[in-house]
């Protein structure tokens, strides 16, 4: 009997192995018409894992105090063996997240898969999304140079426009009237612990909910499911006569996350600067502000809001009531047909949304 | 009832020109000295030197009024008083002086020049070449025919420019490749000090008027920014190498992806 043969047969009699495979692998079936989109899924669990592995390298020579955090970056960037790459790979990967993360979301919108019974799914998506938006403004600050100080100078500003309590929220969040090395404290804290704790417990969360919950079938072909949700008990919605989650979707989820790789290589090595501009490598002078600073890509279109309205309270309450009733689109949009071309209002919604948010991000970058 | 007149009369006064400071303040950017608040509201004489120096070199690095003409930047009412240390526009001989506070070493190399031996001779101070409010980044078009014939024949001018041409091409070029550098992420501190080094000795040859000696030391000079141009090649070669590597990178991904793709169909 072979080494390999003797471990797995000590495991399989105390765990059962075979059975946990048979049910979670081999056994486990998905729509037969399932798609690629379904992989992105996937594809941003390879993100967010070498997103916390780069993070701890950067951690080991990262000083997070305001006089040494950019010239330990600079040596980061420039000294330490291979910094570089794992500099670059945190921050092409943070933008990649948030891109995902976005496609991700649009492919579940579209598909109607946010429908019930899925309606914690898409809240603890939306979550997510938040805290990945905050992981990234966070992460922003902690090189300590001329875009990533007035970046969050501007950004923090923002929670002043809120009455009664906007000024109390500014202080709270820079730990001072203005952004500065307790600003700098507090950001790392939640960027390296805080917020990627909440991320692994809402990703086990959403984990749980669509193992719980069983996987929804995309809209187009036949239903395959004899268990459909009728809301008067739990079912759990499997598909007999699915394909194999092992090895058939594992090796389309790794196709996918293969082609991701592809292209997050290419911006890595050959136009890391696409998020990197000039002042990103100056370092943060409180005296002094540059001409153009802009938010991040995935920021510019709240940026821009907060510009077009003459006050800007009314451009937060905007984008408040955006952001609610998206998170609460389940719950308002309780129809049972999910193909989008069979729903006219939410795709002329749902495209001009998506314009409308491409529109204010050119219009952000160029004003 | 006279003097009650009088004291009224004043304080109107008084209150007319608070009322224009005031109206006019708004109007100017904020951070502004006194100087270039009263200055940037006169006309004439009083606001020519405003707008020459917004756009010099010393405005750009935060050298302002008070830093050549003393006073207090603060205060409006003493911005001219002696007492704050005003010194007004400084007399021909006392140019070098003002110009040498900062531009210590500048200073000496003109007084050992031809130019500087001639101070008060009917020779130029700082100031007859490189203007006063106007004042930019020296460079080789500083020696120009326009410029130096008003005193002398440009014949030797010529000569020096002629040799020093070579240096100022590379050193532009260098500062470009830096900052280009510099956006990319390179630490370029050390290398920025050695080219800053090397500027200052070409920029005291400006004062020089010994071609041999400028060409000597342009020899030197030279020598000094090949260094620094092989080590800015070393870190091309390095940044080059980087994405021969990433193309191969994005190849192996690709690969990976279509042989994945081709064992899924396989079991399809």
């Amino acid at each position: 009997m072979s080494l390999f043969r003797k471990i797995h047969d000590w495991l399989n009699v105390r765990l059962g192995v075979d059975d946990l495979v048979e049910k979670q692998l081999t056994g486990y079936l998905l729509p037969a018409n399932i798609n690629r989109w379904y992989s992105l899924g996937s594809v941003l669990l390879f993100i967010f894992t070498l997103q916390v592995i780069s993070g701890v390298l950067l951690l080991v020579y990262y000083v997070p105090d305001a006089d040494k955090a950019f010239s330990s970056v600079t040596a980061i960037m420039n000294t330490v063996p291979y910094g570089w790459l794992i500099r670059l790979c945190h921050v092409v990967g943070s933008n990649m997240m948030v891109l995902v993360l976005i496609l991700h979301m649009l492919s579940v919108l579209f598909m109607g898969s946010y429908k019930r019974p899925r309606e914690l799914n898409w809240l603890s998506g939306f979550v997510i999304l938040t805290l990945v938006m905050a992981i990234s403004l966070t992460g922003y600050l902690l090189p300590w140079s001329q875009l990533s100080f007035w970046a969050t100078t501007v950004a923090t500003n923002s929670a002043g426009a809120i009455p009664f309590v906007g000024s109390y929220l500014v202080e709270f969040l820079r730990g001072g009237t203005l952004v500065g090395p307790y600003t700098l404290g507090r950001f790392f804290a939640l960027h390296v612990a805080v917020i990627p704790i909440g991320i692994v417990a809402m990703i086990g969360l959403h984990l749980f909910l669509l193992e719980r919950i069983g996987v929804s079938a995309p809209p187009f072909g036949l239903p395959d499911t004899k268990n459909p949700w009728k809301g008067d008990r739990f079912r759990h919605e499997d598909h007999p006569g699915g394909i194999p989650f092992f090895p058939n979707y594992l090796l389309s989820d790794l196709t996918s996350v293969a082609i991701y790789l592809a292209f997050f290589l290419l911006i890595l090595f050959f136009a890391p600067n696409m998020f990197l501009p000039k002042d990103a490598f100056i370092p943060a002078n409180p005296f002094q502000t540059p001409a153009h600073i802009k938010p991040e890509w995935y920021f510019l279109p709240n940026y821009q809001t907060l510009k077009i309205f003459p006050n800007e309270f009314i451009g937060l309450m905007v984008q408040g009531v955006g952001i609610t009733f998206l998170a609460l689109l389940p719950f308002i949009d309780r129809g049972r047909e999910q193909h989008p071309l069979k729903r006219p209002l939410f795709m002329v919604c749902a495209v001009g949304g998506i314009l409308l948010w491409i529109g204010l991000m050119i219009w952000g970058h160029y004003s | 009832m006279k003097r009650l007149h009088n004291i009224s009369f004043s304080r109107l006064i008084g209150v007319v020109i608070t009322f224009l400071l005031v109206s006019v303040a708004p109007t100017l950017a904020e951070g502004d000295t006194v100087c270039i608040q009263c200055h940037g509201s006169q006309t004439g004489r009083g606001l020519a030197p405003v707008k020459p120096w917004q756009g010099s070199i010393h405005a750009a690095n935060g050298i302002s009024c008070n830093h050549c003409h003393g006073g207090d930047p603060t205060d409006s009412s003493n911005a001219m008083s002696p007492q704050r240390g005003f010194l007004g526009a400084p007399k021909e001989l006392a140019i070098p002086d003002v110009c040498g506070r900062c531009h210590i070493g500048i200073k000496a190399d003109y007084l050992r020049s031809a130019h500087g031996r001639a101070l008060g001779k009917g020779g130029p101070t700082c100031v007859t070449c490189h203007g006063s409010h106007e004042v930019q980044k020296v460079s080789i078009e500083l020696i120009n025919e326009k410029n130096c014939s008003r005193c002398h024949s440009y014949d030797r001018a010529r000569i020096i420019r002629g040799a020093m041409q070579q240096t100022e091409a590379t050193l532009v070029a260098l500062s470009q490749r830096l900052e280009e550098f510099k956006g990319r992420g390179v630490d370029t501190a050390g290398l920025e000090k050695r080219l800053f080094a090397q500027r200052n000795s070409y920029h005291s040859l400006f004062h020089e008027v010994n071609p041999a000696k400028i060409t000597a030391e342009s020899a030197k000079i030279a020598a000094e920014l090949n260094l620094i141009k092989g080590s800015l090649d070393k870190i091309d070669a390095e940044h080059h190498q980087r994405k021969v590597i990433g193309a191969f990178a994005v190849g192996a991904a690709l690969l990976g992806a279509l042989l994945l793709n081709l064992l899924r169909r396989t079991y399809s």
